[in-house]
């Protein structure tokens, strides 16, 4: 877990004088591969092999049966709550919210930005945990970063008031208005004086890059003392009013954290793993999978749309549980792409293990021949597939800007049918699920430049 | 902690990453140009780009650069450019597309094959070559120089016949001259297209080229575009819908779906054995009760249907416009015959971002399957599986000048089961990649 780091650079840089290393040690990563050893919230029990030919193997694996048969494992099933108010699905409960996230990396924390860290973030505040999170790893990177950036900065603007300066020098001198003169010169002798001042811009570059390391080695020297004590005085700004620590170790911080999860994540833990109880607002009763399909499909709309309505085969929860479904069944771990301007983001494995790849966009299709029955239909169905180049370039350079590969996913949208109506009791959702097809498009730039070899 | 992709900032200097930034996009510094000697053919070398700042500051020494570039810019523009005379190419604009030569009409020193000749024109006036497309219609009678490796067609007369988008390249690229034939300035009959002497403007070659045969300014732009860049560029058979002889269909593959076998029957047997019935209906769909590994549980899963590109082979109908390729498109480095050109490196189906939107599914799988089928090799990489996919086609979006080109394959995810993939691999150190990139 987050809070079992011992990223002490901070302290120790403080009792060593002079760090030999001005970099301050990585911090231990929590062993990742073990915590999310489980890609899914279920526990697997694996048989003993069955070798045919091996009468001890079969009898093992009956003997493994007979177990599971009188003592039936403990089956784990978390709980959740609807909230129709803001369309979402909580979970409160701390041993689930850790499951959840340990187990497939499911939901986001409501006051992180995405694992649920807040109770950490706030010890840690507060003083009360010696280790880091990783928000608070994220803040310094970005904090350095920003310095380094300002500092740069300042450093050019340094060499443009040393160059503004020269050239004022120089026309004191002259007493000509320089510019003109140098102009005119440039232009009668153009090659050489281009050459000549190439030369210069290399040697400013060279100057200001000398000037760049030796102010970074400066800083970097000092910087342990000022970054040290800017973080203090950020991370406690009222403390003085509190008066030390001493009433902070007394109390007990309640986690205010909840996990949110996704209406498509909810759906698949409760239709398609079995894992997860959603409760509605009253927190009495369990809604049946039809049930919250019905309602996440009605929420899906803003605003939600009247639980009396019939289900369309195109509403926008079920397109989109169609693609989460699909890239979860292949074991992605999907999550919300919208900080990308997309649908979803496709994780090997997880998001602490690698950067996604892949960066899906959903887009429905009409092709049956239903959609096209009627002229009405067909234009209605046209608008709804309809994406300009415009947006679609958007989206794609997005995505090679931060290096992920873009996918279209096609979702083929069926026609409707009977037992999608409101007042229909059966509602077989996996055949319904069934009669959706994807397909999937890669989509990169072509750079003609530098495809020719 | 799971945003951490946040970060992950393009960096031109890690190397291989930058694929996508492309130096053609940006302003030049163009002080390179005062470089480049016109004359000295003998040590040519390619100019080299120059630095750029970022911002406008007050000094005297940027408005200083800045002037040197534009005025090398403008030294390069207004230096004269002249024809070679030897180097001169005189081509004849043909209004009627191809036709026979003059002179088997007036010489009867020919006596023998020119009555001959003429009854074959008056069956079928286009019989002056084999190669030479309908749509020529610019005539070249001594060809010379490096172009005619990839450009034009010769008939029977050694004449080079050139399509209209190869005339106006030429000319554009001040190589060609365009001459009026004599039957449009007046003087000779309707079929006399011998040289008149009279040199063609630019105006009125894109005037009589442009919209000739289907050639649109966008389908120009890309063709012209690739060209200047090198490649060797030639019209598609689905140039136009009207074309019989249509896209040489990749050659039905006969990949029978694969049968389940022995084993699999067996272990379907035991998959039913151990899981009992499906509850798709209400789920769960990983089944109640305990579970043996996290496999079956991700086969259960698979509901979705999803697109196979190898098995689902149907007869598909042709591509219609624009979601057709139109050009075929290949390397400098290919060896390339005129007459029996090899299998283009790339296909590329020219739209109109003003006037279509992204294609629809029916519109972009006809158009993949029009292409030949190009597996992923199965021992590579899963994401260089995923990203070559099964077929690929090039989309050059035009707007209005601008082309923009997009490479599309399908990929098939579906077949890629990432569960069953052994979990190493790359990054050992098992944490976010972040210290790769770095934010400038």
């Amino acid at each position: 877990m987050a809070s079992q780091f011992s990223f002490n650079a901070a302290s120790a840089q403080e009792q060593q004088p002079i760090p030999t290393k001005p970099r301050p040690q990585r911090h231990q990563r929590p062993d990742y591969r073990h915590i999310h050893r489980f890609p899914l919230p279920l526990t697997v029990r694996p048989l003993p092999p069955l070798i045919p030919h091996n009468p001890i193997s079969v009898i093992s694996v009956l003997l493994s049966y007979l177990t599971y048969f009188i003592a039936p494992p403990h089956h784990a099933i978390h709980s959740a709550y609807f909230d129709s108010n803001t369309s979402s699905v909580h979970v409160t409960d701390e041993k689930t919210i850790r499951a959840l996230w340990e187990m497939g990396f499911f939901g986001k924390g409501s006051l992180s930005r995405s694992e649920p860290t807040w109770i950490e973030q706030e010890k840690k505040r507060r003083g009360l945990l010696g280790g880091v999170t990783l928000d608070e790893v994220t803040r310094q990177r970005r904090a350095e970063r920003r310095d380094l950036k300002l500092q740069r900065a300042r450093s050019e603007k340094l060499i443009i008031e040393q160059r503004l300066q020269a050239e004022a020098a120089a026309r004191e001198g002259r007493t000509i208005p320089d510019p003109q003169a140098n102009l005119s010169a440039a232009r009668a002798t153009n090659g050489i004086a281009t050459t000549a001042e190439k030369l210069s811009l290399r040697k400013a570059k060279e100057a200001k890059i000398l000037e760049a390391q030796q102010l970074a080695q400066r800083d970097r020297e000092d910087a342990g003392k000022t970054v040290q004590s800017s973080t203090t005085e950020d991370n406690h700004p009222t403390e003085p009013t509190v008066s030390g620590p001493d009433i902070i170790e007394g109390m007990t911080i309640t986690n205010e954290e909840h996990l949110q999860l996704s209406n498509e994540e909810a759906f698949f833990l409760v239709y398609g793993l079995g894992a997860l109880h959603i409760f509605d607002q009253d927190h009495q009763t369990v809604l049946s999978p039809t049930f919250l399909l019905r309602k996440l499909c009605h929420h899906s709309y803003s605003p939600p749309r009247d639980s009396s309505t019939d289900l369309k085969t195109d509403d926008p929860f079920l397109v989109s549980y169609v693609v989460y479904h699909h890239f979860r069944s292949l074991g992605w771990v999907v999550r919300s792409g919208v900080k990308f301007g997309v649908d979803y983001l496709l994780y090997n494995r997880g998001p602490v293990f690698s950067h996604a790849e892949f960066a899906v966009v959903v887009i429905p299709s009409y092709d049956h021949p239903y959609w096209s029955e009627t002229d009405e239909r067909k234009t209605e169905c046209a608008a709804k597939q309809a994406r300009s180049w415009w947006w679609f370039h958007c989206v794609n350079r997005v995505q090679g800007q931060v290096q992920k590969t873009l996918v279209v996913c096609y979702v083929e949208i069926p026609p409707p049918t009977q037992d999608l109506g409101a007042t229909s009791a059966s509602l077989d959702i996996g055949a319904l699920l069934s009669r959706y097809s994807v397909r999937e498009l890669i989509i990169r730039r072509w750079i003609p430049n530098r495809s020719r070899d | 902690m799971a945003d951490l992709d946040e970060d992950a900032i393009n960096n031109s200097t890690t190397g291989g990453a930058h694929a996508d930034i492309d130096l053609s996009d940006e302003t030049q510094d163009f002080r390179m140009l005062n470089n480049l000697s016109f004359l000295d053919t003998a040590n040519l070398s390619l100019p080299k780009r120059g630095e750029k700042d970022f911002e406008p500051n007050p000094t005297v020494f940027q408005a200083d650069i800045l002037s040197a570039s534009r005025q090398a810019m403008h030294n390069a523009l207004a230096y004269p450019r002249l024809h070679h005379p030897k180097n001169l190419l005189i081509g004849v604009y043909a209004p009627n597309g191809p036709a026979p030569p003059a002179i088997s009409k007036s010489l009867d020193t020919v006596a023998e094959e020119a009555p001959a000749e003429k009854a074959a024109e008056k069956a079928a006036p286009v019989s002056i070559g084999a190669q030479v497309p309908a749509d020529a219609c610019v005539y070249v009678t001594k060809a010379k120089g490096p172009f005619f490796k990839s450009l034009g067609q010769a008939d029977r007369w050694s004449r080079v016949w050139l399509l209209p988008e190869e005339a106006l390249y030429l000319l554009e690229r001040g190589t060609l001259d365009i001459r009026w034939p004599r039957c449009a300035v007046g003087d000779g009959d309707e079929d006399d297209i011998e040289d008149s002497g009279l040199p063609m403007s630019l105006q009125a070659a894109y005037a009589c080229l442009m919209g000739r045969g289907g050639l649109t300014m966008e389908r120009y732009s890309v063709f012209t575009g690739l060209r200047r860049l090198g490649y060797a560029v030639l019209r598609a058979p689905g140039w136009s819908e009207s074309d019989e002889e249509k896209v040489s269909q990749a050659a039905a593959q006969s990949v029978a779906r694969q049968g389940p076998g022995l084993a699999g029957i067996f272990s379907r047997f035991m998959g039913w054995l151990c899981d009992g019935a499906p509850t798709t209906a209400v789920g769960p769909v990983a089944g109640l009760g305990f579970h043996h590994s996290y496999d079956r549980i991700y086969r259960k899963l698979s509901l979705i249907p999803f697109y196979d590109p190898v098995t689902s082979a149907s007869p598909s109908p042709q591509p219609r416009l624009p979601y057709a390729v139109v050009w075929h498109v290949y390397k400098p480095s290919t060896s390339f015959r005129k007459s029996a050109p090899p299998d283009p490196d790339f296909k590329i189906a020219v739209i109109n971002a003003r006037t279509t939107t992204i294609p629809t599914v029916s519109q972009i799988w006809t158009l993949l399957e029009s292409t030949p089928l190009n597996p992923p090799r199965p021992n590579s990489q899963l994401y260089v599986r995923l990203k070559n996919g099964y077929r690929n086609v090039i989309l050059a979006v035009v707007d209005q000048g601008v082309v923009s080109y997009l490479k599309i394959a399908d990929a098939a995810f579906g077949k890629e089961k990432l569960y069953a993939q052994r979990p190493s691999g790359g990054n050992k150190n098992r944490g976010p990649p972040r210290h790769k990139f770095k934010k400038r």
